[in-house]
């Protein structure tokens, strides 16, 4: 799996013809520039699965999707949860699950060693949370996710 | 996360004095960009936007990419943030496609960082008016800049091989390097056909495109300072790059 989505074409030059992009190969998925850290993050953490199903999220579903017309996914959102993936570490062989919420939001749920689950929202605004083994739940902005980092390693 | 494109130290020494105009001007166009996502449909969109720019940006035209059916597009996300049509004013045209919107200045006729900033500030105003910006997910800024020679003789930026300087072959390299919350893909290629009042050129192309992402930008709140951020910013790495010999071609002028 390798590397970069062609930058969007400029009116402005054209490249001769032995410096163009060869023809696209199936089986290579090209990420968008500075994006290839991001997707290795994702295939690490969420797996295969992981990985496609945001990657779904992202490009094909737009506003008014499902049943109950949801919204399309927030960058902001999107962006949130980069970050936390980035910061938090799992327990040991868990693979999160991930899910493209109604407002436009982004969840992941696992459970931790005591097979109590935990889930966390990622929005246009904020991060909320609700941790089962301590009945703990909450909203924090974007600017505490080191916080929120933090309160689930505990 | 993984950090083998995005180096701690920006690798480009940025000069303190820069230029503020160079002769002959090598700026093919200049782009600024926001993707965002919004509840309008694209059929709506161009009404919206017509409607506040139309007493300057007179002349509209499609691009060939909206002859794509919209189903298409929508599943291919390399198309997802292009435009499909342009509004034509005298001195720049705006572009809008479903998730992008943009002002670009006209081909070979860069009008100057004051004109565009004020410019800018009249669309963002019209863009807000308009309301189909829901959420900015991506303000960025892009020159492209034209040199009839092979210009990586000129840039303190090559590709070596066995450590020396691969030279005169066809040669296009990109990479993407991070300062403070800006990217920066930064791209040379010495084999581009440029447009011009002359006819076709072949030549280099420097093409530098430079975004913050969604936690770092609103449109309507911080985007005319993070447009000038990314200006200055690609302006800096425009003088870092070129040596003293190329620089000197350019004539430049400091006050």
């Amino acid at each position: 799996m390798t590397a970069l989505m062609p930058p969007p074409p400029s009116s402005g030059y054209a490249l001769v013809n032995d410096l163009r992009e060869p023809a696209a190969v199936a089986n290579i998925h090209r990420t968008a520039p500075d994006e290839w850290a991001r997707e290795e993050l994702l295939l690490a953490k969420l797996g295969a699965r992981g990985w496609g199903r945001v990657h779904h999220f992202r490009n094909y579903y737009g506003s008014g999707w499902g049943e109950h017309a949801g919204s399309m996914l927030s960058p902001r959102a999107l962006s949130a949860f980069f970050r936390f993936v980035d910061a938090f570490e799992f327990p040991s062989g868990v693979i999160p699950s991930v899910f493209l919420t109604d407002r436009g939001g982004i969840e992941l749920c696992w459970e931790e060693e005591s097979r109590k689950s935990v889930q966390v929202e990622f929005t246009r605004t904020d991060a909320e949370f609700y941790r089962e083994a301590t009945g703990e739940e909450g909203a924090l902005a974007h600017g505490a996710l080191p916080q929120l980092v933090l309160r689930l390693s505990a | 996360m993984k950090d083998i494109t995005m180096p701690d130290a920006f690798p480009i020494s940025i000069p303190e004095r820069l230029p503020v105009r160079i002769e002959p001007c090598p700026i093919v166009e200049a782009i600024f960009e926001a993707r965002f996502v919004g509840p309008e449909s694209w059929a709506t969109l161009p009404g919206l936007l017509f409607a506040q720019v139309r007493e300057k940006y007179t002349e509209q035209k499609n691009l060939p990419l909206a002859q794509v059916p919209e189903e298409f597009r929508r599943q291919d996300p390399a198309l997802q943030h292009l435009p499909l049509m342009q509004f034509l004013s005298r001195d720049f045209l705006i572009q809008l496609g479903p998730r992008v919107v943009s002002l670009v200045t006209k081909p070979n006729a860069y009008p100057g960082w004051l004109a565009i900033r004020e410019e800018l500030d009249w669309v963002v105003q019209r863009i807000k008016a308009a309301d189909f910006v829901g959420e900015t997910e991506r303000l960025g800024v892009r020159y492209v800049d034209f040199f009839e020679s092979d210009v990586f003789s000129g840039l303190r930026l090559h590709l070596a091989v066995n450590d020396q300087p691969l030279l005169g072959a066809q040669t296009d390299v990109t990479t993407v390097l991070r300062r403070g919350s800006l990217a920066i893909r930064l791209r040379v290629t010495n084999g581009a056909i440029v447009g011009t009042a002359q006819g076709p050129k072949p030549g280099s192309v420097l093409d530098v495109d430079a975004w913050f992402g969604p936690l770092e930008v609103d449109l309507f709140e911080n985007g005319l300072v993070r447009f000038g951020e990314a200006h200055d910013t690609i302006k800096g790495l425009f003088f870092g790059l070129l040596k003293p010999e190329l620089l000197a071609t350019l004539h430049p002028a400091y006050v």
